[in-house]
């Protein structure tokens, strides 16, 4: 797969002999730093972990560090021999309790994701803070637990978690031939292979079905969910995976100490955690590590040199103010410090997406502008094939039963009724336009349809079975796509990665297969990518499959989202306004777009818009809404003769009367 | 005081990384309305955006009333007497259709007359009055539209720069949208105008301009702009 990132063999085999060879090359010049660097190491997988929720998934976690104390208490009570609680006694080997460690962290992931679903933003920050705050209070707590009911005490005294104290010693891994007890460079080799894989299965998780969908979940989640990508699953997988790699963090970091406290998973290493991802740059796998190391070394190794220099100068030139200065004091200070400033001069991070992309240059870019100064005629031909084949089953002679249909739909805001009563059948191949005035409730009954509202009353039956009630996903794997009104695309992912998202409900590949990608997954994947190509060329957006979807003209962004709704296999399309802003070329073009789809696709279409002659020219029948209500359904013909019509909506004739108003 | 209101004098933008304006020079009269038409992406927006400062000339000036606005900053441009609408239905989502209204407002200093100027907006946009509780991101699209015209027209500017008024609006409203900019444009208010609906538009100005990948290439009086094939041909859908 061509996108999947190609290694470059020199620099590669350059970086793997550099880490193979550094601790020996340290033990030599006796350095002795080691130690700080697998240190570092530990807080970069910990910070590799919030970056899949906060960079990929876009969710602001600030209790990170309770995930990274569950790691480290799940192997110190289990790998303990003194502790008196319950466990004493049974000691497991490191190498099981790293995985349980994990196991455990994603569990929790799930627990603490649950009831931050329904909330974005602030809120959800509000709750990742409490649950980082709750994490370390408990497990103080746990480590002294009566349960006295009247004088009966069937727990008494027990020690959980080792309180205040923590938990000491926590036991060694074992390995023959290897000396974990006075030598630090086995923990470096064991924090570079953890390390190692996890970004190995890190980066492959981006490129997959799973990446693209947190992906999409961060730049819009209502789009994201009328897409065909499940929120709920999509964010809590976020949640567990994420957490999972702060469980290696944790039992290693455990092990690697030999000793717990509840004081080392308070509030601020969440936020430093947090300052390593934007420091870096949120969502890449490099700057994060990069931002790791340097916030960690700055602190282990620069912060104590620095004070040991300044000391000493301090000393040899009899400045007492100087020689008992302590710099380890004023990490924070140096921390913001440093933030501040590369926020502001480079506030995507250290290696986060460039706001700009940097290749495309100027002549580029009038080549761009005269693509889109005429937008290519849509060709029967450039269908793909596939998009044939899958809409062959759903393609039913127009006498057939209907593909919508919608009985006493009603919905109402407060004291509002924005859709009342509204009846309206969609036969198979059929295109019907929704016309009214502004505020009539047109979009309302799309989000109605789409499932992102819920009716009061009425039913609606996509080929005959009911989908009040689903989730506005599950309606997409159903059949019924949607475009919005005010062009809902992702914006900060590539062309082609808009309409693979497209494809997310009809592709099958799970975490694990995102990882190894056995033989079915890549299979898959590779006719995904080619299927998108191909709609990409239909719309003619091919030569931009790479771009960012932000970069893209107007035009093409419009051309862009419905190439994504077809790429979800729609039995049924709903478009909302798809040629506003457009001249009447694109217009023209767009026309000729749906009259395509429906005649080589037999594909359906519900259409709002308020170009008439677009209106008027393609659909067979049109529905007329007006403060919610149906106020009239026909022909364009008989709709255009209406009186009613007329003067709610079309006003040919009463224009100078509304001059005077 | 000068007969042209606004200038813009070879100016050169980047809009994200496309060279967006290639020299771009024309000139609003006062009382005028003049229109820019030209395909998606050939810099009409990004005109807009630098007269107000939300993108910087890198070459060029830009000056109104007299007085260069080109290192200005946005906030102060709009002091000056410069509003725009609907820049993308920027509306204040979470604060009520009167309360949008009334930010329009927040510049003046003529406070006795805002009820009065309120009045006329509710009355060009009859729909609003019906709204003027509601939060304004529970409005329709094309309310939005209407809202955010209102909230310019509030600001009282000597110049308004419109762009694409008439999207998503009904062809009622399109209608009645159009009568309004002239309406306003005779009580004094000097209108740059940017459409898709090149038809309406060059109906309403007086003069227009065509510009194509980030270059003034026609310019002329609005009718004989109408009458004129290359516009035909490329803006009005006539084959």
């Amino acid at each position: 797969m061509s996108d999947f990132r190609s290694v470059r063999v020199i620099p590669a085999a350059l970086l793997v002999t550099a880490l193979l060879g550094y601790p020996f090359l340290d033990r030599w010049l006796q350095a002795q730093t080691v130690h700080a660097v697998t240190d570092a190491m530990i807080y970069v997988l910990l910070a590799l972990g919030l970056n899949i929720v906060v960079g990929y998934a876009g969710m602001l976690d600030l209790g990170y560090a309770a995930f990274f104390a569950i790691g480290a208490y799940t192997m110190g009570l289990l790998n303990s021999p003194v502790l008196g609680s319950p466990l004493y006694g049974h000691v497991w080997s490191f190498w099981v309790v790293i995985w349980i460690a994990a196991a455990v962290s994603a569990a929790l992931g799930v627990v603490i994701g649950a009831p931050t679903l329904r909330v974005r933003g602030d809120y959800l920050a509000i709750i990742t803070l409490a649950f980082g705050e709750i994490i370390p209070v408990a497990i103080r707590n746990m480590g002294d637990i009566t349960i006295d009911i009247a004088g009966w005490k069937p727990v008494e005294r027990l020690n959980l978690t080792g309180g205040e104290n923590g938990v000491n010693p926590v036991g060694r891994p074992h390995l023959p031939f290897v000396n974990f007890d006075t030598d630090f460079i086995p923990w470096y080799f064991l924090i570079l292979v953890i390390g190692a894989f996890s970004l190995w299965a890190m980066n492959r998780m981006r490129d997959s079905r799973l990446g693209r969908a947190w992906m999409a979940i961060r730049e819009d989640e209502t789009a994201a969910d009328c897409t065909g990508v499940n929120p709920v699953k999509t964010k809590l997988l976020a949640f567990a995976l994420g957490a999972s790699f702060s469980g290696f963090a944790g039992s290693f970091y455990a092990a690697k100490l030999q000793a717990i406290t509840p004081g080392a998973f308070e509030f601020n290493v969440s936020i430093m955690l947090l300052c390593m991802v934007v420091l870096g740059g949120m969502g890449s796998l490099k700057g994060v590590i990069l931002g790791g190391m340097l916030i960690t070394l700055f602190d282990r190794i620069l912060l104590s040199q620095m004070t040991f220099f300044i000391r000493w100068v301090g000393r040899s030139l009899g400045i007492a103010a100087l020689a008992s200065v302590d710099l380890t004091l004023w990490r924070w200070f140096f921390f913001g410090l440093g933030l501040v400033v590369i926020m502001l001069i480079r506030p995507e991070g250290l290696m986060g997406r460039r706001a700009r992309p940097p290749a495309a240059d100027v002549d580029e870019g009038e080549e761009r502008l005269a693509l889109v100064a005429a937008p290519p005629r849509p060709r029967a031909e450039a269908l793909p094939a596939w998009l044939r084949e899958a809409a062959s089953p759903g393609r039913r002679p127009p006498s057939g039963p209907p593909v919508l249909e919608v009985r006493g739909l009603t919905r109402s805001f407060g004291g509002l009724i924005a859709v009342s009563d509204v009846e309206l059948v969609i036969p198979a191949g059929g295109i019907i336009g929704l016309i009214g005035p502004n505020g009539a409730g047109k979009t309302t009954f799309f989000n109605l349809v789409t499932g992102l509202l819920r009716p009061d009353r009425g039913e609606i039956l996509l080929d005959g079975a009911s989908v009040v009630g689903l989730r506005p996903h599950a309606i997409v794997g159903r059949g019924i796509a949607r475009t919005f009104q005010s062009i809902r695309l992702f914006q900060n992912m590539s062309v082609l990665d808009n309409v693979l998202v497209g494809e997310h409900c009809r592709l099958h590949a799970s975490v694990a297969g995102a990882v190894f990608r056995p033989p079915a997954v890549m299979v898959e994947e590779v006719r995904a990518r080619g299927r998108a190509t191909d709609l990409l060329a239909f719309v003619g957006l091919d030569a931009k499959a790479a771009e960012m979807a932000k970069n893209l003209a107007y035009g093409d962004q419009r051309r862009l989202e419905i190439a994504r709704a077809l790429a979800t296999e729609p039995r049924l399309l709903l478009l909302d306004e798809p040629t506003a802003g457009m001249n009447p070329r694109e217009t023209d073009t767009l026309t000729e777009l749906i009259g395509l789809l429906r005649r080589e696709l037999g594909l359906s279409v519900l259409l709002i818009e308020h170009h008439m002659e677009v209106v008027m020219g393609i659909s067979d029948r049109i529905t007329v809404l007006d403060y919610g209500t149906r106020i009239a359904e026909g022909t364009p013909v008989e709709i255009r003769q209406n009186a009613q019509v007329i003067e709610a909506y079309l006003g040919k004739g009463y224009e100078q009367e509304l001059v005077a108003t | 005081m000068s007969a042209e209101l606004l200038a813009l004098q070879d100016v050169h933008a980047y809009y994200g990384n496309i060279r967006a304006l290639k020299g771009v020079s024309l000139t609003v009269g006062r009382g005028e309305i003049v229109t820019l038409i030209g395909g998606n992406g050939a810099g009409k927006t990004t005109t807009l955006r630098t007269v107000i400062g939300l993108v910087r000339a890198l070459r060029g000036t830009v000056t109104f009333d007299g007085r260069r606005i080109d290192r200005v900053p946005t906030h102060r441009i709009a002091r000056l007497g410069i509003a725009q609408s609907p820049e993308g239905r920027r509306i204040f989502a979470p604060m009520t259709v009167l309360e949008n209204l009334e930010l329009g407002a927040f510049a003046r200093t003529d406070r006795e007359a805002i009820p009065q100027d309120l009045e006329r907006v509710l009355a060009l946009f009859p729909r609003l009055r019906d709204r003027l509780a509601q939060k304004g991101g529970t409005l329709s699209g094309g309310e939005q539209q209407m809202l955010a015209m209102g909230r310019a027209l509030m600001a009282k500017p000597d110049m308004l720069l419109l762009d694409e008024p008439s999207m998503g609006l009904s062809p009622i409203l399109v209608e009645t949208i159009f009568d309004i900019i002239r309406n306003i444009n005779q009580l004094g208010t000097t209108i740059l105008l940017v459409e898709q609906n090149a038809r309406m538009a060059l109906r309403v100005a007086h003069r227009g301009y065509v510009i194509q990948t980030g270059r003034i290439v026609l310019q002329d009086a609005a009718a004989a702009l109408l009458r004129s094939d290359v516009v035909r041909k490329a803006y009005l859908g006539e084959k």
